[in-house]
């Protein structure tokens, strides 16, 4: 990533949370204005930045786990300011920044390798690419089922206290969850087989093991029982909300393992 | 001329002696003319509500003008001034500008951030204006607090949380369903407090409404009442399925909804959930429903539990409040005050700038031979003398203006400078 430009967007991100999690305590107009500012400027540096990296590479910024997940936030900040602005629902970003600001400057301090020449085509990019839509999308639903437990308890103990007052309605955080996981398990579903289907090309086998691949079969599989769930069984609110969040934490192992254990995906 | 507000209120004086006090529109026309022919208060407002009478004005004398307004006030109500006198609060300059901003932000209010209290305000200024006892000042004042109290409704939300019981229903209603449009209702038994949340629900949307009674002919009265369909005692459980939100209020001594039957109608619901105001005493809804994912039942505690947790929620929003206010009034005597002090200095210049001109003339017909240099070197050093010495009181005057102090010193001014009364 190009250090002189994504620094500016890291400290917007940072800003835009700060002032995100300030309006969730004081739910002051201009505060919120402003961190929607800090986030489409933090934005805007890492549209720059991504743009910049792919010139330099000659490739698209997707070459190492790093770039992916630099990309995979720049998606997630686009949608948290489509949904703000479509729905209203202006604590979003209270949630949802602390994730972007966490993805990123782990991003920024892994130093990123270019891709082997040797691994190059067009398969990788798409296969990265899908799946780091689906990663985004699975962020929401993540945090949707976040808002969704949080509210729940809320009413259920009939104590109302500051999320009854500032998050929205159960069948609104519902209805979130379900959109974004059939929303993101196509992505992850294409991006996984092709993914399967180039390992096989290039060493030979599928399945192979690879951490990354192990995990994010595991995060497959859960998002795969929780929408089936969903269609088939009636699944929804609370239960629907733990297998988010199960779903999410195999994908954030799914990452932690590309970056952290040797492996294909390896940084 | 000093602003100042006197009154009593309900913080202060009991609702006997309120309502003693309280004098209506035509009254009140009658008693602000009475007042302004004594010539003591050019500018007056006199705002009665339930829980407070209060004067604003502006006067030389505030004391005096307070005294003057109450004995009217009194005698018009045939009340002893000494019985109303000791407890009235009186408030002046800087602290009048705060009670007044307080007040029409419904700060002041007995219930804080009822939203009655600004119309009243807007209609006391109104009146008083139809009956030609505002001037330039009170009318800045006045205008300034509609402005504060519009900013402290859409900035706080000094007034968003319910503090009634049926309104705090719906509140929990609208956190649990995306939007109350098109969610079916319920009635469970009939009474009017289960009748004012029905109301409410409709007036958000709700539809359709079914009403179920033990006695058949009730149960299609409140129907039509509420414009609703009536549902036979015995099919309640059907009707359960297909509703939202059910409202009871039975005088049963046994619930009439088992968790049970709750349990049962859940499992053809697929997820949709039910939301049980269970305003009855005793209870009409079998607590153990709340173990059951997706109901959620409020009985009359939980929901006075609501209100108190809104109330909490609405005095943090107060504080909020009143750091907006304190904001807004100290811009407010900024600008009055320099308003108040500008005429001052102009004529302080002017007054020393003749003198100087005077001088300088005199001096130099006394000196024919002087060369254009000295003349004008003459005149260069009485200009800089005279701006020497104003520029302490001026100075003086504004600093004192801005702390709400000025009146002492204009006045101290005008006697030093020979300035003449001020307007």
């Amino acid at each position: 990533m190009h250090p002189s430009l994504i620094n500016p967007a890291v400290v917007g991100y940072i800003c835009a949370m700060g002032l995100a999690l300030a309006y969730l305590v004081q739910r002051h107009e201009l505060v919120h204005r402003l961190a929607v500012l800090f986030m489409l400027a933090g934005w805007g540096a890492h549209t720059v930045a991504l743009i910049v990296r792919a010139v330099e590479l000659g490739a698209p910024p997707l070459g190492s786990l790093s770039d992916a997940i630099s990309v995979g936030v720049w998606v997630v900040v686009v949608v948290e300011l489509m949904i703000e602005q479509r729905t209203g629902l202006r604590v979003l970003g209270a949630f949802v920044l602390p994730i972007v600001v966490l993805l990123s400057l782990k991003a920024l301090t892994t130093r990123p390798a270019s891709l082997a020449p040797a691994l190059a085509s067009a398969w990788i990019w798409i296969h990265i690419a899908l799946a780091m839509v689906g990663f985004a999308a699975f962020v929401f639903n993540f945090v949707g089922a976040l808002m969704y437990l949080l509210q729940e308890r809320q009413l259920k103990t009939k104590r109302p206290g500051a999320f009854y007052y500032r998050l929205p309605a159960l069948q609104t955080l519902d209805r979130l969850t379900f959109r974004t996981l059939a929303l993101g398990f196509p992505f992850l579903t294409v991006g996984l087989l092709l993914g399967a289907i180039w390992a096989r090309t290039a060493w030979g086998s599928a399945l192979a093991f690879d951490p990354l691949a192990f995990f994010s079969l595991v995060a497959w599989v859960i998002y795969a029982g929780n929408l089936a769930g969903r269609a088939a069984g009636g699944w929804h609110g609370r239960r629907a909300a733990y297998f988010a969040i199960f779903g999410f934490a195999a994908l954030v192992l799914t990452l932690s393992a590309g970056l952290f254990l040797p492996g294909r995906h390896g940084s | 001329m000093a602003l100042f507000v006197a009154g009593l209120s309900h913080k202060n004086a009991p609702v006997a002696l309120r309502e003693q006090l309280a004098v209506e529109e035509d009254k009140l026309r009658e008693l602000l003319r009475d007042i302004q022919a004594d010539g003591v208060l050019p500018e007056v407002v006199v705002l009665s509500t339930c829980n407070r009478v209060e004067v604003y004005g502006i006067a030389e004398a505030p004391g005096e003008a307070r005294a003057l307004a109450f004995r009217h006030l009194c005698r018009h109500r045939g009340l002893d001034l000494g019985a109303v006198e000791p407890i009235l609060y009186t408030h002046l300059d800087a602290d009048a500008v705060r009670h007044a901003f307080r007040v029409a932000a419904s700060l002041d209010s007995m219930m804080i951030g009822e939203p009655q209290i600004l119309g009243q305000v807007k209609e006391a200024f109104a009146l008083a204006q139809a009956c030609e006892t505002v001037g330039p000042q009170l009318h800045t004042l006045f205008s300034q607090a509609f402005s504060v109290a519009k900013r402290v409704r859409t900035e706080t939300e000094i007034a968003r949380h319910a503090v009634s019981v049926s309104f705090a229903a719906v509140e929990l209603a609208k956190k649990i369903f995306a939007g109350l449009a098109r969610r079916a209702v319920l009635l469970v038994g009939a009474g009017k407090m289960s009748e004012l949340a029905a109301k409410h629900l409709v007036e958000q949307g709700a539809f359709p409404v079914y009403v179920t009674n033990r006695t058949w002919a009730r149960a299609q009265d409140m129907a039509r009442a509420l414009s609703g369909t009536a549902v036979p005692w015995d099919e309640m459980e059907t009707a359960l399925a297909s509703v939202d939100i059910v409202v009871t209020s039975t005088g049963a001594s046994e619930p009439v909804v088992r968790a049970a039957g709750v349990a049962r109608v859940m499992q053809g619901r697929r997820g949709r959930p039910l939301f049980f105001i269970d305003i009855a005493v005793p209870r009409d809804v079998e607590p153990g429903v709340d173990a059951l994912d997706d109901v959620y039942r409020y009985d009359i505690d939980d929901l006075k539990q609501v209100v108190d947790a809104n109330l909490r929620e609405r005095a943090r929003e107060a504080q909020r409040a009143e750091t907006l206010v304190d904001r807004e009034v100290g811009k407010f005597v900024t600008r009055q005050g320099d308003v108040e002090v500008i005429p001052t200095i102009v004529s302080l210049r002017a007054r020393l700038e003749e003198i100087r001109i005077g001088e300088v003339k005199r001096t130099l017909a006394r000196l024919p031979e002087a060369t254009p240099e000295t003349r004008a070197a003459i005149d260069a050093l009485s200009s800089a003398m005279v701006n020497k010495i104003l520029h302490a009181p001026i100075t003086k005057l504004r600093e004192s203006s801005r702390a709400g102090a000025s009146r002492s010193w204009l006045e101290a001014v005008h006697e030093l400078f020979g300035l003449g009364r001020r307007s």
